[in-house]
């Protein structure tokens, strides 16, 4: 037994130093700023149900979803598409993956807006209503005709509905060359004017070239399971998406430029919303996408039809590590009011979403820490805007959040597929508080919600929110901000540049302090906000200047307002600055 | 011959085993087992012949013969020091499962064996059987709570066990207990920034810097904080004084590029960035920054061609994407 013990000084020494690391990655709520103490005045109550916006969208099986094409939903979109000063709301149904045998199939409906806090359901009478897999829309006025066209996409050939005035549309995507590929998902679409001819080009994102018989079941890989519950496959792992860009030709019909503008092969991505704005304040729309797990993409437009990406160089491809994030939705505005364009942008859960400041000449740098939005990474992302909620003069945020996974809700883990929306007050200096517990019960209620489209549906001078919520109707969410609040809402209109003057920059000065807000197609998720700009003017009486940044390059300035007017300038009826 | 071989024959096993370790600490290990094997044959149920000779065979780097006698040693005299070495043997041939199950055999018969805690702990941590090493490292801090590393064991534990909510409640008991530590201070900054709790973090990441100004992850941890706060100039020194302490440092070469570019201080963040670049050379980050320097210089064609590495290497590493930044956690 000596032996036994002789021997046994060296036993202990084993391996305590062989510890390794420790992960960072999943993202930590940050710790939240305190309170500001000043009350916030816009509060949302859910009034769909009395509004008549009562069709439920179907995307896939609610309870339980086999692909992830089950899983993204729908946008909206906002629009006044028969001219008389309400805005009205488009939804995108989707599908089911077994087909609809013994029912008729879900269609996108319209709904006309009476004016009244009510809508009428007129999809049958405009020629929209369109069954199929649709995913995004967005809006403008394709033939400079003074009405809006919608186009639709979906899994399979896209749809371009041309407004004929007459509070029909004509379904006109094959014969004007915009269909796309049959087999192709295609998710956003935006249009935009990138060669200054006056006439829309349309740019269109394709999430993935999807095929249900090719694509794994649930559960079958690591790119099929989430902590450990096997789930759809994907996004990793599927094959990539594409963009397409289709110029305009004065014959009306498009034609597919991607390769020679260099938007074909610029990356491997999933791409969601795509945006069309002047990101570098060189007077040209350039065009930034969201993307699913992937490099987002900036295309800057280098002025002579052709794009270059240059979404890393600029900051705005990942995260501040360099990390691919689940990109989702993307607002454009001005939070702190230095008129250059900034972004927001909308992410997967366990992640924060970004807040890109634009620095000046078009980059970026990833502010949401410092800015306090780090606070809710519990949620997945999805719909999202920079809007003054309030009228207070400084550009709000308002994200709504959903779950991909209904399963989760079955397994009863903290997460939930059903999640309530944010509100981030803007409380200038670059900071924001989340004031989502103030903000009424249309932003606690919990769906799970995708598209989201921003308008004064009641005219009210405040912004209300029309939301998809997946497998039911959408919601409509009324701001209830008390009277009083001073506010004046542009309305732009192109001569030389498009008609509907998407890429136009309006920049409102009141009370000593500028505001600046683009005119955008698609943005927020897969969506189409109102095209009249609102403006909160705080305790200004009265907006003082307003600068117009044209799509066609030129810059002009019109007088000033006072609140609650409703101004609409046209191109070349201002003066030079 | 005859006569050798019979007097052997006569002696007990006992016996035979005591001559073949003087043997082996004579340096002659082929007579020792062969003495061994005697012991076994004379007595199959000698208890030190069986276990020294595992050990005999565990030291001499054959543990897969030692098991079938540490094993047999273990059924005739179960005890805390044949668990021990059958754990070792196992350890080194890495079947973790039956290191553990061993292990724990011995922890049976020395239940506030502090070391061996420790020691399973890290063995469940390596087999990612993190909520048992936190578990045991929980026992261990009730045993000696006066002792800062087992705190950092089971800070790490329960960190690894995705329980970071009590990690960060053990970092706060860590610093309460021992102010003066610098580790404890360290541990805590670090929940609290993870946390987000952005002003406290930045305290207490002071304090550990004045109490060890040679532990760069204070330093580290410290100016990154004031980037992501924007607070680019402040945060220059910190980082500054952690690569000093740890130049292959990376993630601070990084957090230094990106307040040098957000100083306009460009060449400087160039410099930083090809350096951590050479230093963690499969990691995209250094390269997505490069890209995003050049641009800012106005060289669209190197930014291009940092941006197009950086594609590559995430493409051919998708595994150090994933991977966060780590730390290195020195729990001794």
């Amino acid at each position: 037994m000596t032996a036994v013990s002789r021997c046994f000084c060296l036993l202990v020494a084993v391996s305590i130093a062989s510890a390794q690391g420790v992960a960072t990655r999943n993202a930590q709520a940050a710790a939240r700023g305190a309170p500001s103490g000043r009350p916030f005045l816009a509060t949302f109550t859910d009034e769909a149900a009395a509004a008549g916006l009562t069709a439920p969208i179907t995307v896939g099986n609610p309870d339980a979803k086999s692909y992830i094409i089950e899983a993204n939903g729908t946008g909206l979109a906002a629009l006044d598409f028969d001219n008389d000063g309400w805005v009205d709301l488009f939804v995108v149904n989707s599908s089911r993956l077994e087909g609809f045998p013994k029912s008729p199939a879900p269609v996108s409906r319209l709904y006309r807006n009476l004016g009244n806090r009510k809508f009428k359901d007129v999809t049958a009478s405009s020629g929209v209503g369109r069954a199929g897999w649709g995913n995004g829309v967005c809006a403008g006025d394709i033939d400079n005709d003074g009405d809006e066209d919608l186009y639709v996409t979906y899994w399979g050939p896209n749809s371009l509905f041309r407004n004929s005035g007459d509070g029909k549309f004509e379904e006109t995507a094959a014969a004007l060359g915009v269909a796309g590929p049959e087999k192709e998902w295609s998710s956003g679409c935006t249009f935009l004017d990138y060669d200054r001819d006056g006439r829309l080009d349309l740019f269109v994102t394709s999430y993935q070239r999807f095929d249900p018989a090719t694509t794994p079941p649930p559960g079958k890989s690591s790119n099929c399971e989430w902590k450990g519950m096997p789930v759809f496959c994907g996004p990793r792992g599927l094959p990539y998406g594409s963009a397409t860009l289709y110029h305009q030709r004065e014959s009306g019909v498009f034609e597919d430029v991607s390769k020679s503008a260099g938007i074909a092969g610029a990356g491997s991505f999933y791409a969601f919303t795509p945006i069309a704005a002047d990101l570098n304040g060189d007077g040209w729309t350039d065009i930034y996408f969201a993307s699913d797990s992937t490099p987002s993409m900036l295309f800057r437009n280098e002025k002579n039809g052709k794009f270059r990406e240059i979404g890393t160089e600029t900051g705005v491809a990942f995260n501040e590590h360099g990390f691919e994030q689940g990109g989702m939705g993307v607002g454009v505005g001005d939070y702190d009011r230095d008129g250059l364009l900034d972004l927001v942008k909308t992410n997967f859960a366990g992640d924060h979403p970004n807040l890109y400041r634009n620095s000046g000449g078009g980059i970026f740098e990833d502010a949401v820490l410092s800015a306090g939005l780090a606070v809710n990474p519990q949620y997945v992302g999805w719909g999202v805007a920079l809007v003054d909620l309030d009228n207070d003069g400084w550009q709000d945020i308002l994200q709504v959040n959903g779950h991909v996974y209904p399963e989760l809700d079955r397994e009863k883990r903290a997460e939930t597929y059903r999640q309530p929306r944010l509100v981030y007050r803007n409380l200038g200096g670059g900071k924001f508080e989340d004031v989502s517990t103030l903000a009424g019960p249309g932003i606690a209620a919990t769906h799970s919600s995708r598209g989201a489209a921003f308008a004064d549906f009641d005219n009210d001078g405040d912004i209300d929110v029309a939301v998809m919520n997946m497998g039911e109707p959408p919601s409509l969410l009324i701001n209830a901000l008390p009277p009083g609040s001073k506010w004046i809402k542009v309305m732009v209109q192109g001569v030389r540049s498009n008609r509907s003057a998407i890429g136009a920059v309006v920049t409102v000065e009141a009370g000593g302090s500028k505001q600046t807000l683009p005119v955008l197609s698609q943005s927020s998720f897969l969506s189409q906000s109102e095209s009249r700009l609102h403006f909160g003017l705080g305790s200004a009486a009265r907006a003082d200047r307003i600068l117009v940044r044209w799509p066609s390059g030129q810059m002009e300035q019109f007088p000033g307002a006072p609140a609650g007017s409703t101004l609409r300038l046209e191109e070349g009826g201002g003066s030079p600055p | 011959m005859t006569l050798l071989l019979a007097a052997l024959l006569m002696q007990s096993a006992a016996a035979l085993s005591e001559q073949a370790m003087a043997a082996a600490q004579n340096g002659n290990p082929i007579e020792a087992e062969r003495l061994w094997r005697a012991a076994i044959r004379a007595d199959p149920k000698s208890y030190p012949a069986l276990f020294n000779y595992g050990l005999f065979l565990h030291r001499g780097a054959r543990g897969g013969e030692a098991v079938e006698y540490l094993d047999r040693a273990a059924a005739l005299e179960p005890g805390y020091q044949v668990h021990l070495l059958r754990g070792m043997n196992f350890q080194k041939l890495d079947r973790r499962e039956d290191t553990i199950r061993a292990w724990r055999d011995a922890l049976a018969f020395q239940p506030r064996n502090l070391k061996l805690m420790q020691v399973l702990s890290i063995e469940y941590s390596k087999g990612r059987y993190f909520h048992e090493a936190a578990a045991i490292t929980r026992e261990a801090l009730k045993l000696q709570p006066d002792a800062e590393n087992l705190y950092l064991i089971a800070i790490k534990a329960h960190d690894d066990a995705g329980e970071e909510e009590q990690a960060a409640e053990l970092s706060a008991a860590a610093v309460a207990r021992f102010p003066s530590s610098a580790r404890a201070q360290f541990e805590h900054g670090f929940y609290l920034q993870k946390r987000g709790d952005t002003a406290q973090a930045l305290v207490h990441l002071s304090k550990a810097m004045e109490l060890d100004p040679r532990y760069e992850e204070s330093f580290f941890f410290y100016g990154d904080l004031l980037v992501k706060q924007g607070k680019w100039n402040e945060a220059l020194e910190p980082l500054k004084k952690s690569l000093a302490i740890r130049p292959e440092y990376s993630p601070a070469r990084v957090a230094l590029a990106r307040a040098l570019m957000n100083l306009n201080q460009l060449p400087a963040a160039v410099a930083e960035l090809e350096q951590a670049a050479k230093l963690d050379p499969h990691n995209a980050q250094p390269w997505v920054m490069l890209s995003q320097v050049y641009f800012r210089m106005g060289d669209e064609d190197r930014a291009r061609q940092a941006k197009e590495t950086s594609v590559r290497l995430r493409r051919e590493n998708p595994e150090v994407l994933e991977a966060a930044q780590a730390r290195p956690f020195p729990a001794n």
